[in-house]
Order: C-alpha cells, then sequence, then structure tokens
C-alpha cells in the first residue's frame, strides 16, 4: 500500500467519524462498524496467508476469543475498553502462537486442515462452555467503557473504531514495507531459500502466526464496542471463509487487496441478506466468477506502483 | 460401568461404526482421488453428497421414478456435473492461476451455489426422509443388532469400493490416474492425456459421492445442511494419510467406530467433536497419517 492510498484511508475514515454520525442512520452506522472489524480480521488473515504464506482456517476461533476476552474482561474484572481490547488480542495471540507451532511441522492442506480442525474445536468448546460463553444463549455484551463514560450507540462507537482500525491499517501498511514483512514474503516464497539469506523460518513462522491472531483478537475486542450481543453460531468455519474470501477476492498478497476486499466483500454479503433464497447461489456465483477472470484479485491493480 | 455393559457397548459401537464407517470411506475415497490426482481439496464433495441425495428424492418421490432407473440416472447425473466442473470451471482457474487456495475457493464457490439452489427449491426447508427399499428387520451377531438396511449399506459401500480398486489398479484408466498422481509432466510424456485423466477422476468422485447419498440417505433426515458429514471424510481421510486409498477405506472405519463409541461412552453431545480431536491429533503426532508413507518432498 502506498503512502497515498494510507493518506486517502486516512482522510476517508476522519471524514467518515465526523459525518456519519451526524448524517446516517443507526443501521447504517452499525454496517460501518462491521466492515471496519471485517478490515481488521481481513488484516489479521493477510498477514498470515498473505505475506507469509501459511494456509490457516483458524481466523473466526481466534476473533471469538478475542470478543469473549474483551466482553467478559469489562464484565467480570469492570475492565476500561482500552484495557479489555488488548487484553483479547493477547490471548488470541497466544493461541495463535499454539497454533503456530502446527505450522513448523505441516504446509498446505495438512496445515489448513489441522487449523480447520482447531477452529470447529473451539467453537465447540464456545457452544459447551456454557458457564463461561453462556452456551448455546449466547453472552450478553457490557457496553465498552472510555474514560469512565460508557458507548451505548453504533454512532457513539463509529470514531472509536475507526480510529483503531486507522492505527492497524498504518501498521499492517508499515509491516508490508518492513524487513519482517520482506521476511514474510521470503518464507512465503522459499523456505529454503530464506533460511539460506539468514532469515529465521521458524520464528518468522510463529510471529506470523501471532500476529495474525492477535489482529483477530483486536477485531473481535472491536466488535465489542457496539454489540450486545454475541451467539457461538457466527463465530464458525463461515466467518472464518468470509474473511477468508474478502482477502483472496481482494487479492492476496496486497494490504490494499485485503482491506478492499473486506469492504467490498462485506458489503456484498450484507446487501445479500435482502435476497436470502439467491444469497448463497449469488455469493458462491462470485467466487468461482472471481476465481476463474480475475485469480489476483480485484483490488490488486489499485495503489500498486 | 460393569464389564458386561462395556461389551455389549464395544460390540454395538463396532457393528454401528463399520455401517456409518462405509460411508464415510466412500466420501473419503472420493477426496483423496481428487487430492492425489488433480491437488485439489475438494471443498464442495460435501455438497455433491447433498445433492445427489435431493436429485434422488426428486426423480423417485415427485417424478415418480422407480428405484432402479432413477438411481443409475442420478448417479450418472452427478458424475456428469462434477466433470463438467472440473471442464468448465477448474481447468480455466488452474489455468489463470494454479495456487492452491485459488481452487479450494473455486470448490468453497460451488458448494455454496449447490446449497443455496437445493435451498431455492424450497425442498431444502424442511428435513425430509427418503423411502427404504430395503425391507424392515434386523438380525444380531453377537450382542449388536444390525437392521437389513445397514447390513446392505455396509455390502453396497464394500462391493463399490472393491470395483474402484480393480479400475483404479487393473485397468489403463486407472494406471493414469495414479501416473498423474505421481508425476504430472512424465505421465504426459508417456501419452498420457492430462485433462481427460483430470475429468475423468472427478467424475469417478462425483459418482462415489453420488453412491454414498443414495446408500445412507435413507437413514438420515435430509436437509440442505447435511454435506456437513464431508467433516468426518476429511478426518477420515487425514487419518488414512490423504494420499492413500486404502488408507481413505480404513481412516473411514475408524472414524465411524470411533464417533459410535464416543456416543456411547462418552455422550452424544461430545460426538460433534470428536472428528477435529482426531484429525488435530494425527496430524500433530503422525502429519503423514497412518498409511501416508513418508512425506512428499517438493521442489523448492
Amino acid at each position: 500500500m502506498s503512502a497515498r492510498t494510507l493518506t486517502a484511508v486516512a482522510v476517508l475514515l476522519i471524514g467518515l467519524s465526523l459525518a456519519l454520525p451526524a448524517l446516517a442512520t443507526g443501521y447504517v452506522v452499525y454496517i460501518g462498524n462491521l466492515l471496519l472489524v471485517f478490515v481488521v480480521l481481513s488484516l489479521g488473515l493477510h498477514i498470515v496467508i498473505g505475506e507469509a504464506g501459511q494456509f490457516s482456517l483458524a481466523h473466526a476461533a481466534f476473533y471469538g476469543i478475542g470478543i469473549y476476552t474483551a466482553a467478559l474482561s469489562a464484565k467480570v474484572l469492570g475492565l476500561p475498553f482500552w484495557l479489555a481490547l488488548p487484553a483479547g488480542g493477547l490471548l488470541a495471540a497466544l493461541c495463535g502462537l499454539a497454533i503456530g507451532v502446527l505450522s513448523l511441522r505441516m504446509r498446505d492442506i495438512y496445515l489448513a486442515l489441522s487449523t480447520f480442525a482447531f477452529g470447529e474445536a473451539m467453537q465447540w468448546v464456545f457452544l459447551n462452555w456454557t458457564p463461561v460463553t453462556g452456551g448455546p444463549n449466547g453472552l450478553a455484551i457490557p457496553p465498552a467503557e472510555v474514560f469512565g463514560h460508557p458507548i451505548l450507540t453504533d454512532k457513539a462507537a463509529f470514531p472509536l473504531v475507526a480510529g483503531v482500525t486507522l492505527v492497524i491499517v498504518a501498521l499492517v501498511a508499515g509491516l508490508h514495507a518492513s524487513g519482517l514483512g520482506r521476511a514474510f514474503r521470503a518464507v512465503r516464497e522459499s523456505e529454503v531459500a530464506a533460511a539460506a539469506v539468514g532469515i529465521n523460518v521458524r520464528r518468522t513462522k510463529l510471529l506470523a502466526f501471532t500476529l495474525s491472531a492477535f489482529l483477530a483478537g483486536a477485531a473481535g475486542g472491536l466488535f465489542t464496542t457496539f454489540s450486545t450481543f454475541i451467539h457461538p453460531d457466527s463465530l464458525g468455519f463461515q466467518t472464518t471463509i468470509l474473511v477468508l474470501t474478502m482477502i483472496v477476492v481482494g487479492g492476496v498478497g496486497s494490504v490494499t487487496g485485503a482491506l478492499g476486499g473486506a469492504v467490498a466483500f462485506g458489503l456484498v454479503s450484507e446487501l445479500l441478506r435482502q435476497v436470502p433464497s439467491y444469497q448463497e447461489m449469488i455469493y458462491g456465483g462470485i467466487l468461482i466468477l472471481v476465481m476463474m477472470y480475475a485469480p489476483r484479485g480485484v483490488f490488486t491493480l489499485v495503489g500498486r506502483r | 460401568m460393569d464389564s458386561e455393559i462395556v461389551f455389549l457397548f464395544l460390540q454395538q459401537g463396532i457393528a454401528s461404526g463399520l455401517v456409518t464407517g462405509s460411508v464415510y470411506a466412500l466420501l473419503a475415497l472420493a477426496l483423496v482421488i481428487v487430492f492425489r490426482t488433480t491437488d485439489v481439496a475438494n471443498f464442495a464433495e460435501g455438497e455433491f453428497y447433498m445433492a445427489a441425495a435431493y436429485l434422488a428424492f426428486f426423480l423417485i418421490a415427485l417424478v415418480g421414478l422407480p428405484i432402479w432407473i432413477a438411481a443409475p440416472a442420478m448417479v450418472v447425473a452427478i458424475a456428469a456435473a462434477a466433470g463438467l466442473f472440473q471442464r468448465v470451471v477448474l481447468r480455466r482457474v488452474a489455468a489463470a492461476r494454479g495456487v492452491s487456495v485459488n481452487l479450494v475457493i473455486a470448490t468453497l464457490g460451488l458448494s455454496y451455489v449447490l446449497k443455496g439452489f437445493v435451498r431455492a427449491t424450497g425442498f431444502g426447508d424442511t428435513p425430509r426422509s427418503f423411502p427404504s427399499v430395503v425391507p424392515e428387520g434386523s438380525i444380531t451377531l453377537g450382542h449388536a443388532s444390525l437392521s437389513y438396511l445397514d447390513l446392505a449399506i455396509l455390502g453396497a459401500a464394500l462391493a463399490v469400493m472393491a470395483a474402484f480398486f480393480a479400475i483404479f489398479n487393473l485397468t489403463r484408466t486407472g494406471r493414469a490416474m495414479r501416473a498423474v498422481g505421481m508425476n504430472r509432466r512424465a505421465a504426459q510424456l508417456v501419452g498420457i492425456h492430462l485433462g481427460r485423466t483430470e475429468r475423468l477422476v472427478w467424475i469417478f468422485a462425483g459418482g462415489i459421492s453420488a453412491i454414498a447419498a443414495i446408500l445412507i440417505a435413507p437413514k438420515l433426515l435430509m436437509t440442505a445442511e447435511m454435506g456437513g458429514v464431508v467433516t468426518l471424510a476429511f478426518a477420515a481421510a487425514i487419518v488414512g494419510g490423504f494420499a492413500s486409498l486404502p488408507g481413505a477405506v480404513i481412516g473411514g472405519f475408524i472414524i465411524g467406530i470411533a464417533e459410535n463409541l464416543v456416543g456411547l461412552f462418552v455422550s452424544t453431545r461430545a460426538i460433534t467433536v470428536a472428528p477435529f480431536v482426531i484429525i488435530m491429533l494425527v496430524l500433530i503426532f503422525k502429519p503423514q497419517g497412518l498409511f501416508g508413507g513418508r512425506l512428499r518432498v517438493r521442489k523448492v
């Protein structure tokens, strides 16, 4: 992502934070919040798949860990938002590190399936650990607190969500351009070649999984600022696939692609709710057509020098 | 739990596990042949199976065809559809950018299209039961009881597996499929038509999934989500090493039996998580599966 694109994103987000709560309806602002959460989720998955080339299918689980940790630490411990969000991110990152250890032993389809299994097992835990997560009844999320003020509406949450998202977009763009970003891509292209030029492949892979999970957990923390309820049904394979398709349709390996894919595909999947009987067919059709005719993603041309 | 009940549960669990396991084995077989020859993890496998069950239901219950016409017609139709998908979509995706994540997403797209299509017809909304052609009744083996339907499922599944192994190991077509799986370029050099062989593999996989559907459909309720059973087939394929055909079959039986024993000895709630725990344990401790042999060394 070029500095110009980043500036454009910053201007857009700041502008929306000022204008949206005043002009738009609560539902539109809610969608805006949700899209920003998807942006953070996509950037997280982008780090592990797009940058480091490791196939992970457990993203929804890390997201869920972030949501439950942030919600429960606010509810039970009374932590303010600025502590609850990193708490969610850190716990998710810890699980990400554990899953990263798997990536040292396996690759491709085996890694994909073991992370898939972890994700499904976590969803089962969310669904059955009733004393903590509320199980099939779901969990009511208390309003997030910022400097003693509770955030009660989507409109009040939007500037906060936009601010955190902007910071994360800038950090991921910076990561892409940094030495670590180059190390990630070297590991993606060839582990042997990466090791030959002195990159610690083990540490790089573990870092990719940990950072990716941290962002997913942070996205979960963001979700708790404007949402009042979470149910394990929304934390399964479907969500992982939604985020995966966002980055692949947007363009694997490009920060702009992950960002654009998240916004565009988030909107598409939200709009498709209006036509429930054709939703899945259209969604599947888009996936097939993009893979056939735009295999490098729809947004990779934007922001590429 | 005293030893007599443990013994009884064991027998029943193994007997029922063999029956459900035979269906997982068929689906795992379809996954593995596709993965071996075309390097695609087919996430639409479960939806082939689901679409097949609905197509059979449509032909039998609504059109009124007798089952011995409807069943073969359905198997041919699903096999042809799988071949068509390979020809029209996957060939193009592989040519555009042969990255495995792109191929996986294309199959995911197909799975959504099929699910959406079945839902849009309106038949997917309420669970439906499938007419059975096998008479009611059961036999007792030791302390385990199996219905005639169970025996028919197990017998038919074993026959299909035997036929498939014969094709794969003894015919020229089967040898071509194996050759493509081992080394695509070398296979091409000795005159094997790559595109045709890959298409045939997909046709076979579609046919096997359709047969699995018609076997097990009378035992369970049909919903648009019934393709979720493919998770168990993935687990079976992983236990078997994901590249080995006998491994997939044995993996299917292991998963079927494990699932039934977990249901009997632990709890029915634990059944849903059991396959994922098995997948993770196998991959962590023996990533190449029980029959995968050594890991493939790829070009760097």
